[in-house]
């Protein structure tokens, strides 16, 4: 008997013992699969709420690089921009093309858009501290800024932040390994 | 009768799980898009009036005149001062000079070019201070208004030192690599 002719007998015997069944249905079994994905998404999950506080730099804003490797501490980030500064969300402040905070919200220092809402957001949480049960008031500020940053514009943020009541300061940076 | 309650009770009901598979699909990627891809750290920084306050209390209790040292980034280099006195200038003259104690590494450098400052040279100076007044860890920096904010926070890396490490445990001390690493940054100074 040729090969071929082996072939197409052990075919033949096979279509004949199938033949009266009913076609069986291919199952998937995913529970297996199901299992690695909640594992992934339960570790993701904690990493996710691991930090403190969420850094979400605003679109082209580019964070100094630094060796420090202290962690962040909670506390209310403040975003300056090359075009603006950004609080709780909001747009407070135009920068201009050479890095100058609009003068006609400038005065003395003080920028007073963000001095506003810094002094709310401090109320509101003073009196969270407060029904909490906490002693003290953490007042703590994270300063996110961009690289090209001008001194001035920081120490103006830093006076404003100061006058709100907020009495510690972090400049956010991304860690180098160099 | 009996025999059809049987067939009923043996009839496997399987849980249609690809609903749940279609939303963990999407949380991957999601809380994937969510995490930090950078490693984000904190350069603590201290208001001038919190510090002067420290500064006196550290006075009192020694006795030994502070070493009061501050640092100004000009656009030129560093100009460093110690105990109300400016590096290389005459004595009793707090600042009888505009010229830099630290010139440019990379002099004609654009003010963009962050590495144009001699950072080697500014912490080989921490490091001298250190070795002198062992206790002390704070420094006031300030700068030129258009000093970028890189560059600030270079200069405070070369003055808490390369090798400091400030992740010690709680109760430790800092270690001794770790020059100045209480900054206080203050506008005008210098």
């Amino acid at each position: 008997m040729t090969p071929d002719e082996l072939f197409a007998a052990k075919k033949a015997a096979r279509k004949a013992s199938r033949r009266g069944k009913a076609e069986e249905e291919g199952k998937l079994n995913i529970t297996s699969l199901m299992d690695i994905v909640s594992i992934i998404v339960v570790y993701l999950l904690k990493s996710y709420g691991s930090d403190p506080v969420l850094i979400m730099p605003t679109s082209g804003q580019k964070i100094p690089m630094s060796k420090a490797d202290s962690p962040i501490q909670e506390g209310v980030p403040v975003y300056i921009s090359k075009r603006s500064i950004t609080f709780n969300n909001k747009k407070i402040v135009q920068i201009d093309e050479n890095g100058d905070i609009d003068p006609a919200a400038l005065q003395n220092h003080l920028i007073g858009p963000l001095y506003d809402a810094m002094a709310e957001e401090a109320e509101k949480a003073k009196t969270m501290a407060a029904n909490q049960g906490k002693d003290e008031w953490a007042g703590r500020i994270i300063l996110v800024g961009d690289q090209t940053l001008k001194f001035a514009t920081l120490v103006d943020v830093m006076y404003t932040a100061g006058r709100a009541e907020y009495r510690e300061y972090a400049l956010c940076v991304i860690q180098s390994n160099s | 009768m009996a025999r059809k309650r049987k067939k009923m009770e043996e009839a496997e009901v399987e849980a249609n799980l690809i609903p749940v598979m279609n939303v963990m699909f999407l949380l991957i990627p999601a809380l994937l898009l969510a995490m930090e891809v950078a490693r984000f750290a904190a350069v603590n920084v201290t208001p001038p009036k919190f510090a002067a306050q420290a500064d006196q209390k550290k006075e009192k209790e020694d006795k030994e005149k502070p070493l009061n040292l501050k640092v100004f980034i000009m656009d030129d280099g560093y100009r460093v001062s110690a105990q109300g006195q400016q590096e290389g200038a005459e004595a009793g003259k707090s600042a009888d000079s505009n010229k830099p104690t630290i010139t440019l590494a990379k002099p004609g450098a654009p003010i963009t070019d962050f590495d144009r400052y001699n950072y080697a040279a500014l912490e080989a100076k921490a490091k001298e201070y250190k070795d002198k007044y062992g206790h002390e860890t704070v420094v006031t920096i300030s700068a030129e208004n258009s000093i970028p904010m890189q560059v600030l926070i270079n200069t405070m890396d070369a003055l808490r030192g390369s090798e400091c490490s400030l992740l010690v445990p709680e109760g430790e001390d800092i270690p001794a690599e770790c020059y100045f690493w209480q900054a206080i940054v203050e506008a005008g100074a210098g």
